[in-house]
């Protein structure tokens, strides 16, 4: 039986967070948003990371199935990478101009992605799915956007909701929501809000939280980029989360269309903190003419890292990696279950698998499962997709699966 | 920005509404207004609420309607039944003016000791049984105030129109609970424990109910120390988040 770790020095640590941090850690990868529940079965911070595994501040070690929320597409601490970082490191980092690096980059996105004919460069993906509406008004000089019911864009003003703290009537007021998959739903709003759509946002599938993740039904896109060709409406992908884990051309490539618009981030270089926006030529000249910036976003070191990640994912055709160990993983997953009188749903695709046991309707089986997990060394997260990375070997699926089932194990003991 | 409104569904059910609970918690408030026969008071708010609070041995109980109440007090607006409560309009019975004395002499009171409990002086909170009969009217008021936001606020509205269906328990471990309800985005809440939660927000102590009533401390530090327990169906409890933080809009 696996040993139930303990977090001691987390606890502590987040104790001492709490007096001079805004509740201890903020966001996603706080106890909080990031749903630990209960929350005395999850540490608090991470030690060290490597390859598939993450170690927190007692020592215990993970096998991740959140990669950071998504950046470890290679493996924690790729040498490659850090290789190209390391050797970038010794000659610029962050000048006055910027590095030919950038340029480089732009041209390795240029050649990968099938929808980019250009490449911008930012920090976050928040500011890659910003920039693209700000270029699709003043492109079309329209001013409202199309979302997707249950997307998330990020933290920015225009992408949150109205019920948000902090949150003025004014930031929402343009934007309309569609069902995913939801065609006749689209035409209706589309010819409702007539020569006032600048443009539709969207991820390639519905990788929402809490629900079940949807693909796209059959001729979806194909519909939807029709409409947005038809009414002059910018086709946004939001590819932050899926980019590079579906399809190095990009996840319209995946799914058969092209984007007037994609967004990148999380997997663009294996840590190293850039995004990018790329689109088509068509769109070139507005965006050339937009002010938007930063201070960070031409530093040359992550823009290496990134050549380094996007050539080694071709090299080792990490899609290709990434749906097979998905698989593999989510069927022994759904299989422990199974042998232990249990329903796990797997949604999504399966380098981005989301789980849902569908034994009760409040989900606190899936929680109380989640919890047992964590405590025996698999990270997996409650309400959120996850994420495969390249350097997973098959025997972390096996151990996976032999945690997965001494935690069904131990929640069948309680019920 | 609060909505007329929607303050006074909170002012009706959330505020008056907690003369229940002040009346069952506190003996002092039942002999306030004791009868030898029932009584009961009837706030008919033209464009708003309408409900009856019945007085029977000292215990109040408020049902929705004015139908059968000995005493009705109109008010044309929800801005004059909303000075009611902020002490600025004085009501005028449209039936009942032999009971005007309860009104006076009893209800008036009553309504002066709710004051007390519910913007309590920082001293009388130092005393132990005030403090938790205090921290517990107000769970009360704030349980009751969330069904009135949801339905009522248009951005409470919003965060209803989110929520999916089924009863949220919110309580406080060894003390208050309610059940939170929603159907059809519709909010109810039933003073009482929940028997089959989807979602659970639980407070660990009056102490930190207390905290967090009082603006002390953070929900989200709270959660990330276990203080406030969550599971169950989250998107339901966000959602409740959302509108809570409205109603401390309301009740500031």
């Amino acid at each position: 039986m696996t040993e139930i770790y303990k977090y001691p020095k987390s606890i502590d640590g987040f104790d001492r967070a709490l007096k001079v941090i805004p509740g201890g850690i903020y966001g996603h990868q706080g106890p909080a948003e990031g749903c630990y529940i209960p929350s005395d079965a999850y540490p608090r911070f991470s030690s060290k990371a490597q390859g598939s595994y993450f170690w927190d501040l007692d020592d215990n070690k993970y096998i991740d199935y959140m990669c950071a929320y998504g950046p470890n597409v290679l493996g924690y601490g790729d040498p490659d990478v850090n290789a190209a970082a390391m050797e970038q490191l010794k000659i610029e980092d962050c000048a006055t101009i910027p590095s030919y690096k950038m340029v480089e980059f732009a041209e390795v996105l240029v050649d990968t992605v099938a929808s980019a004919d250009w490449a911008f460069f930012c920090k976050n993906g928040g500011d890659t799915t910003t920039l693209a509406i700000m270029t699709a008004r003043a492109h079309t000089h329209k001013k409202k956007i199309i979302f997707v019911n249950g997307y998330y864009h990020g933290v920015n003003m225009w992408t949150q909701k109205l019920d948000y703290p902090g949150v003025l009537p004014e930031d929402v007021a343009n934007n309309l929501y569609v069902d995913w998959n939801d065609i006749p739903a689209l035409e209706k709003l589309i010819e409702e809000n007539e020569g006032e759509i600048a443009a539709f946002i969207s991820t390639p599938y519905m990788h929402g939280n809490f629900v079940d993740n949807e693909l796209p039904a059959s001729g979806y896109w194909q519909k939807v980029r029709e409409l947005c060709t038809k009414h002059g409406i910018v086709l946004i992908v939001d590819d932050v989360r899926a980019g590079f884990r579906l399809d190095l051309a990009g996840s319209d490539h995946y799914y058969g269309f092209k984007a007037d618009l994609i967004c990148f981030c999380k997997a663009l270089a294996n840590g190293w903190n850039v995004s990018a926006l790329c689109g088509q030529d068509f769109i070139k000249p507005t965006i050339s003419g937009l002010t938007y910036t930063g201070s960070y976003w031409m530093s040359a070191v992550p823009f290496a890292a990134g050549i380094a990640c996007i050539n080694k994912l071709k090299a080792v055709d990490a899609p290709r990696d990434f749906a097979r160990k998905g698989l593999d993983l989510t069927n022994k997953l759904k299989q422990a279950a199974n042998e232990n009188g249990f329903h796990l749903v797997v949604s999504g695709e399966p380098a981005l698998f989301y789980l849902r046991l569908a034994d009760d309707d409040s989900l606190m089986i899936h929680q109380a499962w989640v919890a047992e997990c964590v405590k025996r060394g698999v990270w997996i997260t409650n309400h959120h997709n996850h994420f495969i990375n390249y350097s997973l070997s098959d025997e972390d699926i096996n151990r996976t699966a032999e945690i997965a089932d001494e935690a069904f194990k131990a929640l069948a003991k309680r019920m | 920005m609060e909505d007329q409104a929607t303050l006074a569904y909170l002012n009706m059910f959330a505020v008056l509404g907690s003369l229940e609970n002040l009346t069952d918690l506190l003996p002092r408030a039942r002999e306030q207004v004791r009868t030898p026969k029932p009584v009961s008071v009837g706030f008919a708010v033209k464009d708003g609420p309408q409900a009856t609070i019945t007085f029977d041995d000292g215990h109040a109980r408020l049902t929705e309607g004015v139908d059968n109440c000995d005493v009705k007090l109109p008010f044309a607006s929800p801005e004059k039944f909303n000075g009611l409560i902020d002490g600025t309009v004085t009501p005028v019975p449209s039936k009942g003016f032999t009971k005007i004395n309860f009104l006076l002499k009893q209800f008036t009171p009553l309504t002066e000791t709710l004051e007390k409990y519910l913007r309590p002086d920082p001293k009388d909170l130092e005393n132990r049984d005030f403090f938790e009969v205090s921290t517990k009217v107000m769970f009360y008021v704030i349980a009751a105030a969330l069904s009135q936001v949801a339905n009522h606020d248009e951005v409470g509205r919003f965060s209803a129109a989110h929520t999916l269906d089924g009863d949220i328990a919110f309580g406080i471990k060894d003390g208050p609970q309610a059940t939170i309800r929603v159907n059809a985005h519709h909010f109810q809440t039933i003073k009482e424990p929940c028997k089959e939660p989807r979602a659970v927000m639980e407070f660990e102590s009056l102490d930190l109910a207390r905290e967090l009533f009082d603006g002390k401390v953070v929900a989200l530090a709270s959660i990330g120390t276990g203080q406030i327990a969550m599971r169950g169906m989250i998107s339901m409890l966000d959602n409740l988040n959302r509108i809570l933080d409205r109603v401390a809009l309301y009740l500031a």
